[in-house]
């Protein structure tokens, strides 16, 4: 409970500095570009109308880290990474749902639901480690499914998109 | 009560054990349903299914990266592209390839994937395969580039892998589809079973409610003949208590009432020894004797009562002159009238109104006088009338009796207590009035029995009504004419008994004897057909059943005799004839059938039955005052009393006691025999005792006894049948001595 009530006051948190602070805008990435933001009337834009981040910018952003099984890895996995909703706020997009697209062209339908109201990650590390494509880097979208176990399924499973490289926000 | 309590709790006990059964069926279907439940959670639970299609993704996922590779490869080979973008998008296709064949790595699926196949050492050989290109593509990471021969290399590895991912894909697809098909099937089945368990619970619950609707039934239907039995048993139980009181009230009364006049005679005996003159001797006399009468009647009636309670009264129902009845009753009661200062009157109707009925006068009488007694004894300065009329009803008329007096009168509740055996208004009415009590309560049998009813109206002080009625039939004329003409003279003819019973014999001789027959006796069938032709008779009874030669056969030899002997008429004796017996006896030559036991009446008829020349010597006197003209046949077959009489008739106090006392011997020795039949069964000897037996006591008219020996005929002898036999015997044996 109390970590949960820390979470969302950190949300919170982060919210209200975005709020009070809506001049800054996106900065400029400094390293390579792992990830592209685009949606209709992005707020905070930062090249052509669309958001672009480097690994630094996105692992400043509010995350978390969880420890879990998945399907796609041996044994128990602990990953790290921005929340969904931190980037998606960074970046300004509003809508109801996204496409997330990976590097092989596989994109999943994911809801926004799942970003507001789910603790889920964009993870930028496996154990500690960046993620290179050939081990499912280098953005994976991680659903809680440590903290939330009725989360494993194939539903998720199916949303739970890597080698991530685009999130395209729509009405 | 207990009958009907058993069949309740008989069914109580069946729907339990049903219930019982139904019960662990019951937990039996749940069990399976259970079982059944948890099978199909665990195929959910296993996620097998996912975790298969997923790999059968990951595999259709590495063979596309693997053709991607191949198409950029290919494409940069022919075009000769070898631009940096060509260089960084194979390394990606590489990676993405690369990552596709980990995920299938570290992936938890069972490497057949439902299928026959292992598909581990191939997934192995094209990992190797993707391996062995890393050198390759480190380099044009590490570069930015690498030699056109390490990309034509990339490219000829390339093709096996490709079919080598196409085949696995091929035969993970058809594994999953079979093993998909399979499960389904399973599941189904298992829902089908379920659907199965399910159904028989329902039925077995359905079940379950109606056995416990029909034990709840019987248990109310027991509980209810619970309640029935209790309430019986306390009624019982009061009325044999009322009883006892009843009884020791009247052992009481009885001892009074006995006391009283033998107190009279003792006194009047002791003065009369004081003082011995003739006038005192006289009175004395007279007191003594009035005494004697009533103790003579109290004793009477307790025997009466004791009869009709034992349902042993005699009701000898013969033509009956109502007027003459009750005239005599009123003169026998004139006397004890005047004794208590009242006037009798009397009111008939015409005597022709007043027909002559069949009923029995000497119970009639006693029933009027009853009546008429205790009203007078009731009453005193006061008037008695009997009134007697006729009445018509349904079903024929009826003849009234009533006894009205002014007497001391009942009230409701002493009114109830009426007609009941040892009972009396009350306590007081006893020590004033004396009386055992008993009086109403033989009259209510008797006229009962004469299929009539009594009643009483009364009130207290003011006097009562006694009243009773009887059926009026009225009897037909040619009966009082047949009693008449049978006084007619006897034919007197030499008469041959063919008897082996001693019993019967002595009986049927002294019957024949009494009516004036000359008797010769056989005593078996040889004997009888040596008599036959040895000398001339008029008839032959023939008894059936004999050792030796039987009746039958006996007519036979008889008939084959030469000469006029072999005409003689033969009559059967037999105790019960069937059709066939009476065939027989037809077809070996006999004349007629006679019913045992032998009576009187009945041998008067045969004898005139018999188709007789008339020179024969007429019989002169035949004395029988004691045959009763009207005789019922129930009467005549069951009465000990009037068969006593008739064989008193005709053989003298002394000759029915020789004959009652060879009865018992013959009968102490026939037991003998059934005992040691018993031992060593024989059942052609037990019947023909039993018959012997049954014959003798019949004839001198122990007709329960008899009836008892024919039921014994019928069924396996035993220790105890025997033993019952004997006790009947010594009872009818104490009976006569009393």
């Amino acid at each position: 409970m109390t970590i949960m009530r820390l979470k969302m006051l950190a949300a919170c948190a982060v919210a209200i500095v975005t709020l009070h602070h809506p001049a800054s805008a996106l900065e400029m990435p400094k390293g390579e570009v792992i990830l592209t933001v685009t949606g209709p009337n992005l707020e905070h834009p930062n090249s052509k109308n669309v958001a672009v981040f480097d690994l630094e910018m996105l692992e400043k952003l509010a995350g978390r880290t969880g420890t879990m099984e998945t399907p796609w890895t041996s044994g128990k996995v602990t990953f790290t990474g921005p929340l969904l909703r931190a980037v998606l706020e960074a970046a300004g997009a509003h809508g109801k749902s996204m496409k997330v697209r990976a590097l092989n062209d596989y994109a999943a339908d994911v809801p926004m639901e799942d970003a507001m109201t789910l603790d889920t990650m964009l993870a930028t590390r496996m154990n500690g480690n960046t993620m290179s494509v050939r081990n499912k880097g280098p953005l994976f979208l991680i659903y809680p499914f440590d903290s939330t176990p009725s989360l494993f399924n194939e539903k998720y499973f199916s949303r739970s998109v890597w080698q991530i490289k685009q999130i395209e926000v729509s009405e | 009560m207990t009958t009907g309590a058993r069949p309740g709790s008989e069914v109580i006990r069946r729907v339990s054990k049903a219930t019982a059964l139904l019960q662990m069926f019951a937990a039996t279907l749940l069990l399976g349903l259970a079982i059944i439940f948890v099978l199909i959670i665990n195929r959910y639970s296993t996620l097998q299914d996912g975790i298969r299609e997923n790999a059968l993704w990951s595999l259709y996922q590495l063979d596309r990266e693997v053709r991607k590779l191949h198409e950029v490869v290919h494409i940069a080979l022919v075009e000769g592209d070898e631009t940096s973008d060509m260089w960084q998008s194979a390394s990606q296709r590489y990676d993405i390839l690369y990552s596709r064949m980990s995920i299938l790595e570290e992936g938890k699926f069972d490497r057949k994937l439902g299928g026959d196949e292992d598909t581990g050492p191939v997934l192995a050989q094209i990992h190797a395969a993707i391996l062995s290109l890393e050198p390759i593509f480190d380099e044009i990471n590490k570069n930015g580039r690498t030699s056109i021969e390490a990309l034509r290399g990339v490219d000829i590895a390339l093709d096996p892998l490709m079919q080598e991912t196409e085949s696995i894909l091929v035969y993970a697809n058809t594994a999953v589809s079979a093993d998909r098909a399979e499960a389904r099937n399973a599941l189904l089945t298992l829902q089908f079973k379920s659907g199965a368990l399910v159904l028989l619970l329902v039925a077995s619950v359905g079940g379950l409610i109606f056995l416990l609707r029909r034990q709840l039934r019987s248990v109310r239907a027991a509980g209810l003949t619970f309640e029935h039995m209790a309430r019986d048993l306390n009624r019982s139980y009061l009325a044999a208590e009322a009883g006892n009181r009843a009884k020791s009230r009247f052992m009481a009364t009885m001892g009074h009432e006995i006391r009283t006049p033998l107190n009279a005679i003792l006194g009047t005996v002791e003065l009369m020894q004081l003082d011995k003159s003739p006038t005192k001797i006289d009175a004395g006399l007279g007191t003594i004797s009035r005494s004697g009468a009533a103790l003579l009647e109290i004793l009477n009636q307790v025997l009466d009562f004791a009869k009709s309670e034992d349902g042993k009264m005699t009701i000898d129902i013969k033509p009956t002159n109502v007027s003459e009845v009750v005239h005599a009753v009123i003169e026998m009661m004139r006397d004890r009238a005047v004794e208590n200062r009242n006037r009798l009157s009397l009111e008939l109707p015409g005597a022709a109104r007043l027909p002559v009925i069949s009923c029995d006068p000497t119970r009639l009488k006693q029933v009027l006088l009853n009546l008429v007694s205790n009203a007078v004894k009731f009453t005193a300065d006061g008037t008695v009338e009997v009134k007697v009329s006729e009445r018509l009803q349904l079903g024929g008329s009826r003849l009234r009796f009533e006894v009205t007096d002014t007497g001391i009168g009942i009230d409701p509740e002493g009114i109830e207590k009426l007609y009941r055996p040892f009972s009396q208004v009350d306590a007081s009415i006893g020590r004033e009035y004396g009386g055992t009590g008993l009086g109403l309560a033989i009259s209510k049998d008797i006229v009962e029995r004469l299929g009539g009813t009594v009643g009483v109206t009364s009130r207290k002080g003011e006097g009562s009504t006694f009243w009773f009625e009887l059926p009026a039939v009225a009897v037909e004329a040619h009966q009082i004419a047949t009693a008449g003409a049978e006084e007619r003279p006897l034919p007197s003819l030499r008469v041959l008994l063919v008897e082996d019973n001693r019993v019967n014999q002595q009986v049927a001789v002294g019957l024949l004897t009494h009516l004036g027959q000359v008797v010769d006796v056989a005593n078996d069938g040889r004997e009888a057909v040596c008599a036959a032709g040895a000398r001339d008779y008029d008839v032959i009874l023939m008894d059936m059943q004999m050792p030796g030669m039987d009746g039958i056969e006996a007519a036979e030899h008889i008939r084959a005799l030469e000469g006029p002997r072999s005409k003689v008429p033969i009559i059967a004796l037999t105790a019960n004839a069937s059709e066939e017996d009476r065939a027989r006896c037809l077809a070996a030559g006999m004349n007629g059938f006679q019913s045992k036991p032998v009576s009187m009446q009945k041998l008067r008829e045969l004898i005139f039955s018999l188709d007789l020349p008339d020179t024969l010597p007429v019989v002169q006197v035949v004395k029988e005052a004691s045959a009763p003209p009207v005789e019922s046949e129930e009467n005549q077959k069951c009465d000990f009393d009037l068969r006593r009489e008739e064989m008193v008739a005709a053989l003298g106090e002394d000759g029915f006691a020789d004959l009652v006392e060879s009865f018992f011997v013959d009968a102490a020795s026939i037991t003998r025999e059934l005992y040691h039949n018993v031992e060593s069964p024989d059942r052609t000897s037990t019947d023909r005792l039993l018959h012997t037996l049954k014959g003798a006591a019949a004839s001198i008219g122990l007709c329960k006894l008899a009836d008892t020996c024919q039921q014994r005929r019928n069924v396996i002898l035993t220790r105890d049948a025997v033993n019952e036999l004997e006790t009947l015997i010594d009872d009818c044996r104490r009976r006569i001595a009393a």
